[in-house]
């Protein structure tokens, strides 16, 4: 399993997990489920571009200011995530080009309000990393 | 690891201090509910907010409390101003999501054959589901005026009078919002959307008094069996989400900074005599005042649609109440004797203060404030009155809802190919959403019944039933 993600029930909000080859795989492939998450699975066209920069704490936070950054991307600016190529720096620096479906605020159908840093996990186990995220929906 | 509890009667029940607790923790609940609870991580939460710096009493819990992030759904806790902390995961993500009621002088059976109508003109008044925007954007002007100006701004644009605002917690306007302290993204999410309901379990709901237990307060507050009410139940939309979301990172920072230990980093806080917290406080008022502006903008929306719809102009749609769901403020209040100022956090609780508090609207003075808990869409929800018990007991809070029994995804798979509309119309209720998805979520069996919560309240003299109200149309976000 060298990508993926799962749901985790949990009573009021949701918990995600999520795993992948390297972190910023990771990071890519929690942004994929968040989109796939709050469009119930539409395909999404490369069709733009743009930049994201975190300066966070530590990976920790990196991943929560990246996957809100995802989601405020997609319900403010309309701009659905498809892929990107992330550049990552300790403690917490991320560069990121972002490609992704402008003009698609419609095609958010579940309204996620933000990841927290409740129950954070995140690190390596042998060749996989893997990150649990619960998000306030 | 199991959280140890002591029975002190059948609805406390005591967490002992222990390790890093500062206070002990005190869960309000029934045998029957506790067993939910003790099922989820809530008991932990409560655990971890009695480890912050400065909390005062007990860290505390309501019978809805359910596992959320950082505080528990359903928690309180007061912090001394000097010694104590202001955490953002001690409000949530939506500030001041919260509901009002309103009443009117229609009968239930005016309505009958017209109920389903009445749904779908309800559901074209409200803009409602994700990312739901009003008809007009806010200029940046006009939202800053908003920000620091609540409910009264809307007031003073013609939806809504100053009786609206003398029937609101805090009058629909708190003070110390500073909109410099609201990041450019903050606003640019607050901007259209102004008088939404969004999603989730938001809802703007017509019922009807269905049984009255304090004739009295009932009285006071206006109510009479059969008569047509409307909840309206939602927070501050994008804006406060991103306040919150702004602040955490700051937090963070500042706990650090401050060597504050976090068992959550959702906990995240800074001392109340920080810059932090004074800077947070002033963006979260903003939150605060933008949420009862939406609340009294939809309110105005009701109006105008129902009027139309029955072609009368007597309604007389007044409200009857405001209550903050998710707050930190600066209260009053009683500690080992002293009349001191405290900073409440209430996360999923109701502020429920006591017959003769100066805060209570006057006409409501006798009998206390009172305090709304909605149910779920598919039976009942109720109207209490705040106690000198809760006054002395939980910093004058009470519960707040049902609490949710299954996940979103529980639900959406027992919801999964039955029809829910019709099985809710053959009940007499007429929902309407934009998201088939959202009403799956949030059919009646994913919650608690409430009345179990409220009988808890009650029993333990926390806050009294006044009157039940029943659902006749919901528009769900």
């Amino acid at each position: 399993m060298p990508r993926g993600y799962r749901q985790i029930d949990h009573t009021a909000d949701l918990a995600l997990e999520v795993w992948a080859e390297s972190e910023e795989e990771l990071l890519a492939a929690g942004a994929q489920a968040l989109t796939e998450i709050m469009t119930e699975g539409a395909r999404i066209e490369p069709r733009s571009e743009r930049d994201v920069a975190i300066d966070g704490i530590d990976a920790a936070d990196r991943l929560v200011q990246w996957l809100n950054e995802i989601v405020v991307a997609a319900v403010v600016d309309g701009f659905l995530f498809h892929s990107a190529a992330i550049q990552l720096e300790p403690p917490g620096r991320l560069r990121a080009r972002v490609r992704g479906e402008p003009d698609a605020g419609a095609r958010v159908v579940a309204e996620l309000k933000s990841a927290t840093y409740h129950d954070l996990e995140l690190g390596r186990a042998g060749d996989t990393w893997r990150a649990r995220v619960v998000i306030d929906v | 690891m199991p959280i140890e509890l002591e029975h002190i009667d059948e609805y406390r029940h005591r967490i002992p201090q222990r390790g890093a607790m500062r206070v002990p923790g005190l869960i309000y609940a029934s045998g029957e509910l506790l067993a939910d609870i003790r099922e989820d991580r809530s008991p932990e939460q409560v655990v971890n907010v009695a480890t912050l710096p400065g909390i005062l009493g007990h860290s505390i819990a309501m019978p809805d409390i359910h596992w959320g992030y950082g505080f528990p759904i359903g928690g309180v806790a007061a912090f001394d101003p000097d010694e104590g902390v202001l955490s953002p995961g001690g409000v949530g993500y939506d500030i001041n999501c919260g509901v009002r009621l309103l009443r009117s002088r229609l009968d239930r059976r005016e309505l009958d054959g017209r109920l389903a109508d009445l749904a779908s003109a309800l559901h074209r008044a409200i803009p409602s589901g994700v990312g739901s925007t009003s008809r007009r954007a806010l200029s940046a002007a006009e939202l800053r005026r908003v920000l620091v100006r609540g409910a009264r701004w809307a007031v003073e644009q013609g939806h809504g009078s100053a009786e609206d605002l003398a029937h609101a917690e805090e009058g629909g306007c708190i003070d110390g919002a500073d909109p410099d302290q609201v990041s450019p993204r903050a606003q640019e999410r607050g901007r259209p959307q102004l008088g939404s309901l969004g999603s989730g379990n938001h809802f703007c709901e017509l019922g009807a008094v269905d049984e009255i237990y304090d004739a009295e307060a009932a009285r006071a507050f206006g109510l009479a069996e059969g008569m047509v009410t409307v909840l309206i139940h939602s927070g501050s939309r994008g804006l406060g989400y991103q306040v919150c979301d702004d602040s955490l990172r700051t937090m963070l920072r500042a706990a650090d900074r401050y060597r504050i230990a976090l068992p959550d980093r959702q906990l995240a806080a800074a001392p109340l005599t920080s810059d932090e917290a004074r800077r947070y406080l002033a963006a979260m008022a903003c939150a605060i005042n933008y949420a009862f502006a939406n609340r009294q903008m939809m309110t105005d929306a009701v109006r105008r649609a129902m009027e139309r719809f029955t072609g009368r102009a007597d309604l007389g749609l007044e409200l009857v109440y405001d209550v903050c769901h998710n707050i930190a403020k600066w209260e009053r209040h009683s500690v080992n004797g002293d009349q001191r100022t405290v900073c409440v956090h209430r996360k999923g609780a109701t502020r429920a203060f006591g017959p003769g508090h100066p805060d209570v609207p006057e006409d409501y003075r006798a009998v206390g404030q009172p305090v709304l808990v909605p149910g779920d869409m598919g039976r009942y929800s109720y109207v209490l009155r705040g106690t000198e018990q809760a006054m002395r007991e939980t910093w004058g809070s009470s519960c707040h809802g049902a609490g949710r029994r299954m996940s979103r995804a529980q639900a959406r798979r027992s919801a999964r190919g039955r029809p829910i509309f019709r099985e809710l119309e053959e009940r007499g209720i007429f929902v309407r959403s934009d998201s088939a998805g959202t009403v799956a979520e949030e059919i009646p069996e994913a919650y608690k019944d409430v009345a179990e919560v409220i009988d808890v309240m009650d029993g333990a003299g926390i806050a009294r039933k006044v009157a039940r109200l029943v659902p006749l149309a919901v528009v769900k976000g």
